[in-house]
């Protein structure tokens, strides 16, 4: 019967709206890890964000304001006091979170979900409420206050692959998802079904001089990744908002003594 | 009933008329006056941040809503009462309406569309904010409906077009009246705009059972839209945001800021254009009666708030609580506190009631209260999210401020010309009140 | 034996480095310019060395439609395998830089007014040549005087070359990150010039004195991959890091373990440390006895009370340190840099030797020969070589002074007055990119290219064991009408005549690079079989380096002990500026993102929010809290301190993990020119440092200054990202309860 159908259309058509992203499965789950253990917050995965990702130059008045734009950030967090002080550093960058906070704040769908377990974000779309920047737990969420500009002829380093952003929209980390095109299109030439670990590696985890990250596809059980996040260090920051994140961190070791 | 005696059919006519009819140079400096304040205060500093950026304004990746926002929360807020209360006292038949409805609608109306301006002014690129429409389109893009912004697209299109069919339609046989007692341009426009209303019965009949109908139409959709409203800040998981109170306590909120502003907004009326004689003591003491029940419902809802944040027990609540209650913005809290919870309760006594400059202060007290709470609700709890790192400060540049400033003389624009084209007091609902017509009228 | 870059580089990679190997190999093209012919919308990479510290990691740039596009590391160089550290990546900031000198410059009026008139080549390099040429006939060559930063390999031949066909011995470096001290300490203990290549890698037990091996000293990038793989990098094993240091630093923040001994003994601590190493009886040497009655006074009581660390901390380190099977010991940082230097770090050399690290795995192994036998670092004068020089300079005995890749009007502390002496220098050449504060005091500055832009190569110091050389070749086209530095210095020869251009035959520096390799191709046979030069060319090209892993040092001899026992002794650290007038100990740092300030033009590096405080744009004197707060002073409250030499203005920033009694600031800011982004930013500390100097290499003493700090009552803002710098009971460094 014609309501029937109709009706079971619009059943399934809701389950699938519970779904993170509307998927049943992602094509590919790319998560990172880092192992805190092993960083030393030199910030050299920063500047490489900046380096791919065309991450503006915001100047010293803007930076006292805030407005820096950072996709990667390190966190510092003191512990104890002199002379039994700690330091502990982590990288703060977008989670890509399976349920993520940010997607269902914007009303225009210019950040959602893409088949690879991804949080993209649109910027051609974005028309800047701001809202998923709010919403996000991580506050990984940068906005272009204004529209930057490059001292000449500094624009000449700007990466092709990536857009320049224009004033009032949203960005953050995409985990460097023009990367994740091209090995893709690479498996595609080389008659690949799929990309092979290790093959797609964002600027931040190549440039680590730790090695600190790890990166790639945890629907493989084979890949690096995969086995890097059943550590026993593993955890997700901020566990308890439930917002199942993309990237493991792997717990800083203490000295046994 | 009429403070000053009861006036006849056609002394209601002419004096609810005539401050349509005649235009003195007052009204025009008034006019002026607040046009310019909306130009230099609002449009010239919007214009100067469409062109340099949002960044013109005091936010950043601290807090990324600002004041913005929290006058926007504000002015629909203010939009309350209006329209919602006109609907429940016309379905409760209370008499003592009648002469406020219509400027209450009124500032329903202009309220939600100050607060629509306060949208576009916050967006980054508001030249495409036309995309939080679905319109169709070749791409097939629609906008998110999980997204509480688009429900809030969805709830004030609705409200702000229910509103306007609402004081629309309340106002047909008054542009009839205005018509009738006018010549040249002015009387072929109402002629279009009264629809051809000729006061007989039927169209009478409809009118009535049409106004019921909307009425009750309109009351669910007031409180649907602040509820909806107050979803934009719940459905985040932002501590001090995530309560399931809020949907409650911003209607409440809400109507209690919107009534408190029918009190200024009668006052000014009654001030400024005469209206004494049908905007009495009655109206002001049934008022003063609302509005301290809806203090008292606040405050209890403000209570409940800090309560249930306390005995949820999570760290990041507990933290959002301290800030808000100590922290740096802790004094704009407890003004907020003592505007709307304590100043209110002075209406317990008559003495208060019954005065017009006491209310009028009381009034504006609330509103500034109200204005603050929201702005409290924006600036307290994002720049203190979950990770400390991340922690800062929100404080409005000369920009915001300004903007907020411009936006009551954008009101009072609207209002002003509000009077000069719509009866401000409902010309046959007050006639409908007076006593059985005598035959000299 | 495998050549990097022979045969297939993905294997030779593979073989070598083994999972450093991650980039497509086909993109390697070896072009000196990029072709006219690129396809669009392709990226390549080309391999080339780093140049913005003295490590030589080898770089990969990636270049699209003849641009630069990103710096990555170049995987199959042994020194980076594929890392780069925050400045490294940053050199496309050097490359593009707004600042830059975009032709030849003549001084306009006097010096001090910084305005400049464009020339062209032919005419600044004839004024050049014809001078130095006129004193090369009169007999008075040495009046013409070179100075470079750490200039190394082909260029550092080039210069040699040239200095001495002029007939000048006046060639000299000064780079104020060279380890002098260590170098004058390796040369008393191990009689080595070279710096050794210390196996982080592989060691469980690293103690670090006050040496930040993470961020600034030697080789950031290699050890911190070697770090990496001490932490985490084998199963069921993590190393320890100890760090000695007043002031925590990126390695000091990494390691177990941080002990803030008191400033100028760390050195101290090493020998009570080698004491109670010797007591436990853990070394059985021949030596022993001598080593007993050398280090019987610094018994852990004696060493305690000097040092402030406890005696059972002295005990428990000297024990799990003999007890690790990998132990090693390192100096550097303000150890380094008292006026007890060299004996402190030979007393860490002793610590090595005692526990038997030497030639170890995770402890200290000597590099062979290297390839292109310059010894490296030999020609850095040191302070007292840079005195001599000013010295000189005010006598009126230079006449002309060529500055390359050296600043010392900002690095140098104030008192040497070397600004004023250049004033009595009647030509100054400035071979430079930049208008740093030394070059705007030239009458002529030679506008040069970039590294990038330039041929070159390197032998990287310290060595990773085995012979490397690496290659750089110009990546991108010049950007503006400059020339690479050998490009000049051969230029010049030509102008000058006599024998130089004879001896000095080479067009450019490009032709002299590849017959320098030529010549070492056919000094070395072995590996090398079936292999015409061309083709080992084009590989060491393609791959930017060339290597033979299998070559280790010939007969590692252990070093006699003699000369070891007989420098230990070591007097604690002195300090200028009398304590009661100065209570507080100047420790100024070398910052992982400006270097030693030569970073601060690039506005990556200045929006790069310091690692250890987050700050941006400026800098500032750190105080412990509890000082601050019996001063009362708060972050923001602008400071004026004051040593003996000196005294600068700078907000404070209030640091947790700093000794008290000790304020510390970052080196790398206070340029009064050097561009838009470094001019007029924060303060230099170099002004407050007293020329003090440690004999035994000649080095300041720069971590050796008291001073008094001064609340000035005014505020300025410290910009910088943190907010609140402590978790508030959340769990963001991971669960509590666990400690897996
Ligand atoms: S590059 Fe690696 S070690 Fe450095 S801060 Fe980033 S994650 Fe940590
Ligand atoms: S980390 Fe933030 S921006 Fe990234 S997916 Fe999660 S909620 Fe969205
Ligand atoms: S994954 Fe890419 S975009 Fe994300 S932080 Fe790393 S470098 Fe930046």
């Amino acid at each position: 019967m014609k309501w029937g159908n109709d009706l079971s259309t619009f059943v399934e058509k809701f389950r699938q709206y519970l779904k993170p992203g509307y998927y049943d499965e992602f094509d590919y789950h790319w998560t990172m890890t880092i192992d805190l253990d092993r960083c030393t917050g030199c910030e050299a995965c920063v500047v490489a964000c900046q380096a791919e990702n065309n991450l503006p130059i915001v100047g010293e008045k803007r930076y006292a304001q805030n407005r820096e734009i950072k996709w990667i950030r390190i966190e510092r967090y003191w512990e104890g006091e002199y002379p039994d002080v700690k330091m502990g550093f982590i990288p703060m960058l977008c989670q890509h979170c399976d349920a993520a906070p940010c997607e269902i704040a914007c009303p225009v769908f210019a950040t959602y979900h893409n088949q690879d377990g991804l949080n993209t974000q649109i910027y051609n779309r974005c028309i800047g409420t701001r809202t998923c920047a709010v919403y996000c737990p991580y506050e990984v969420r940068y906005f272009n206050w204004f529209t930057y500009t490059w001292d000449e002829p500094l624009e000449q380093q700007l990466n092709p692959d990536v857009t320049v952003r224009e004033k009032g929209v949203m960005e953050k980390c995409t985990f460097c998802i023009q990367r994740i095109r091209l090995a893709k299109d690479n498996a595609k030439d080389d008659d690949r079904r799929r990309v092979r670990d290790g093959e797609v590696v964002p600027a931040c985890v190549q440039s680590c001089p730790t090695e600190a990250m790890a990166f790639g596809d945890s629907n493989d059980p084979e890949a690096k990744v995969s086995k890097m996040m059943k550590n026993p260090r593993g955890y997700t920051v901020l566990e308890e908002l439930n917002t199942t994140p993309s990237i493991v961190y792997l717990k800083k070791a203490h000295a046994e003594s | 009933m009429f403070d000053h005696g009861q006036p006849s059919y056609a002394e209601v006519n002419k004096d609810i008329l005539s401050v349509m009819l005649e235009t003195g140079p007052r009204y025009w400096m008034l006019l002026g006056t607040t046009m310019s304040v909306a130009v230099i205060f609002f449009f010239m500093p919007w214009f100067y941040q469409l062109i340099v950026g949002v960044g013109a304004a005091g936010m950043s990746r601290n807090a990324y809503w600002g004041t913005y926002l929290s006058n926007f929360i504000f002015w629909i807020g203010l939009s309350h009462s209006g329209t919602l209360l006109s609907a429940i006292l016309h379905i409760t038949n209370s008499p003592w309406r009648k002469s406020v409805y219509r400027s209450a609608e009124a500032m329903t109306l202009f309220s939600l569309m100050t607060a629509a301006l306060f949208v576009m002014v916050h967006l980054g690129r508001v030249w495409f904010v036309h995309w939080s429409f679905p319109i169709p389109n070749q791409m097939g893009l629609w906008p998110n409906f999980r997204s509480p912004l688009m429900f809030d697209v969805m709830a004030i299109t609705t409200y702000l077009t229910a509103s306007s069919i609402f004081i629309y339609m309340g106002s047909v046989p008054d542009f009839a009246a205005v018509r009738d007692a006018s010549t040249g341009t002015r009387r072929r426009l109402y002629t279009i705009f009264s629809f051809g209303w000729r006061g007989t019965a039927r169209e009478w009949h409809t009118l009535g059972w049409a106004y019921t109908f909307f009425a009750v139409f309109v009351i669910p959709l007031a409180v649907s839209v602040h509820s909806i409203v107050s979803w934009d800040f719940a459905l985040s998981i932002v501590p001090g945001l995530h309560h399931t109170i809020f949907a409650p306590y911003f209607v409440c909120g809400a109507i209690y800021s919107g009534t408190a502003g029918i009190v200024t907004v009668m006052y000014c009326l009654r001030k400024f254009l005469n209206f004494e004689r049908y905007i009495g003591q009655v109206h002001l003491d049934n008022l003063g009666k609302l509005l301290l029940a809806l203090s008292l419902i606040w405050s209890y809802i403000n209570m409940l708030e800090l309560f249930s944040s306390w005995y949820g027990g999570s760290s990041f609540e507990l933290e959002a609580l301290k800030f808000k209650l100590t922290g740096f913005y802790a004094p704009l809290y407890w003004e907020m506190i003592l505007f709307c919870a304590f100043v209110p309760l002075l209406m317990f006594f008559r003495k208060f009631r019954w005065s017009w400059n006491k209310m009028l202060l009381i009034s504006i007290l609330i509103n500034i209260g109200m204005l603050t709470e929201r702005f409290i609700i924006v600036a307290t709890s994002q720049p203190r999210k979950f990770l400390p790192n991340a922690f800062g400060f929100y404080f409005p540049s000369w920009i915001e401020i300004s903007i907020t400033i411009g936006s009551f003389a954008i009101f009072a624009t609207m209002f002003l010309i509000f009077i000069k084209w719509v009866p401000a007091i409902s010309i046959y609902e007050v006639k409908e009140t007076l006593k059985p017509l005598r035959r000299d009228a | 034996m495998q050549f990097i870059g022979a045969g297939s580089l993905g294997v030779a990679g593979g073989v070598l480095y083994g999972e450093s190997v991650q980039k497509d190999v086909e993109l390697l093209i070896p072009q000196v310019v990029p072709p006219e012919d690129y396809s669009p919308g392709v990226a390549s990479w080309y391999n080339t060395v780093c140049n913005q510290c003295s490590a030589g990691c080898g770089i990969s740039v990636r270049i699209r439609e003849g641009k630069a596009k990103k710096i990555e590391g170049n995987p199959v160089h042994p020194v980076s395998q594929g890392r780069l550290c925050a400045r490294g990546q940053a050199g496309l900031n050097v490359l593009y830089n707004p600042d830059r000198i975009r032709s030849p410059l003549q001084n306009a009026t006097s010096r001090e007014s910084g305005s400049f008139t464009e020339i062209s080549w032919d005419e600044a390099l004839t004024t050049i040549g014809s001078r130095i040429g006129r004193l090369r006939i009169e007999g008075n060559a040495s009046r013409v005087r070179l100075l470079t930063g750490s200039t190394r390999g082909g260029l550092d031949e080039l210069f040699a070359q040239f200095m001495s066909l002029l007939g000048s011995d006046h060639y000299q470096q000064y780079d104020f990150t060279d380890p002098g001290a260590l170098r004058a300490a390796n040369r008393i203990a191990f009689g080595m010039d070279q710096l050794p290549h210390y196996d982080i890698k592989h060691a469980d037990y690293l103690l670090s004195f006050g040496a930040d091996y993470l961020a600034t000293w030697l080789s950031p990038v290699h050890y911190s991959l070697a770090y990496g793989h001490l932490r985490q990098g084998r199963d069921g094993q993590r190393g320890r890091t100890v760090q000695i240091e007043p002031r925590m630093s990126l390695s000091g923040a990494a390691a177990d373990e941080w002990i803030a001994a008191r400033p100028g003994t760390e050195g101290l601590l090493a020998l009570g440390l080698a004491h109670e190493l010797l007591r436990a009886g853990s070394y059985t040497g021949s030596d022993r006895d001598e080593w007993a009655s050398a280090l019987q006074p610094y018994s852990p009581a004696m060493v305690a009370a000097e040092t402030d660390v406890s005696v059972d901390t002295i005990v428990r380190i000297a024990r799990e340190f003999a007890e690790s099977t990998a132990s090693l010991a390192i100096a550097g940082g303000a150890t380094a840099a008292g006026t007890n230097a060299v004996a402190s770090v030979v007393a860490v050399n002793a610590l090595n030797y005692l526990a038997g690290n030497l030639n170890q795995p995770g402890g200290i192994f000597f590099n062979p020969d290297p390839a292109f036998s310059a010894a490296a670092g030999s020609r850095q004068v040191g302070m007292q070589g840079m005195l001599d020089l000013a010295e000189a300079m005010e006598a009126g005995d230079v006449e002309v002074l060529i500055v390359h890749d050296s600043n010392p009007v900002h690095a140098l502390p104030e008192n040497v007055r070397f600004r004023q002496a250049m004033e009595n220098v009647p030509l100054v050449v400035a071979l430079s990119s930049f208008h740093d504060e030394t070059t705007d005091m030239a009458d002529l500055i030679l506008p040069t290219n970039t590294y990038l832009e330039s041929w070159g190569d390197d032998v990287p110091d310290p060595g990773v064991g085995f012979p490397v050389a690496s290659i750089s070749q110009p990546v991108v086209a010049p950007l503006y009408d400059t020339l690479p530095v050998g490009d000049i210095v051969l230029a010049l020869a030509r102008r000058i005549g006599g024998e130089l251009p004879i001896r000095m035959p080479w067009g450019t520096m490009e032709e002299f690079i590849k017959a320098r390799w030529r010549d070492e191709y056919d000094g070395r046979t072995a590996g090398l079989e079936g292999q015409d030069f061309d083709a080992f060319w084009q590989a060491s090209l393609e791959a930017g380096v060339w290597g033979q892993p299998g070559i280790v040092a010939g007969d590692p001899s252990m070093p006699s002990s003699a000369a070891m026992i007989a420098a230990l002794a070591n007097p604690v650290s002195e300090f200028a500026g009398d304590e009661s007038d100065y209570p507080f100990v100047l420790h100024p740092y070398l910052t992982a993102t400006f270097l030693d300030g030569r970073g601060a033009n690039l506005p990556w590096l200045q929006e790069l929010p310091d690692p250890m405080t987050s700050v941006v744009y400026g800098s500032w004197a750190e105080l412990n809290p509890a000082t601050a707060e019996d001063l009362g002073i708060r972050e923001g409250d602008v400071l004026e301190v004051e040593t003996p030499a000196g005294s600068v203005s700078v907000p404070a920033l209030i640091f947790p993990a700093l000794r008290p009694g000790v304020v510390a600031m970052p080196i790398g800011q206070g340029h009064t020119a050097y561009g838009r982004y470094a001019r007029n930013r924060g303060a230099n500390p170099m002004d407050l440092v007293s020329m003090q100097i440690d004999d035994r290499s000649g080095d300041l003493a720069w971590a050796a200054t008291r001073a008094r700090v001064r609340n000035t009552g005014e505020r300025l803002q410290i910009i910088k990202t943190d907010g609140v710098t402590r978790t508030l009971g959340r769990q963001i460094l991971g669960p509590k309860n666990d400690h897996a």
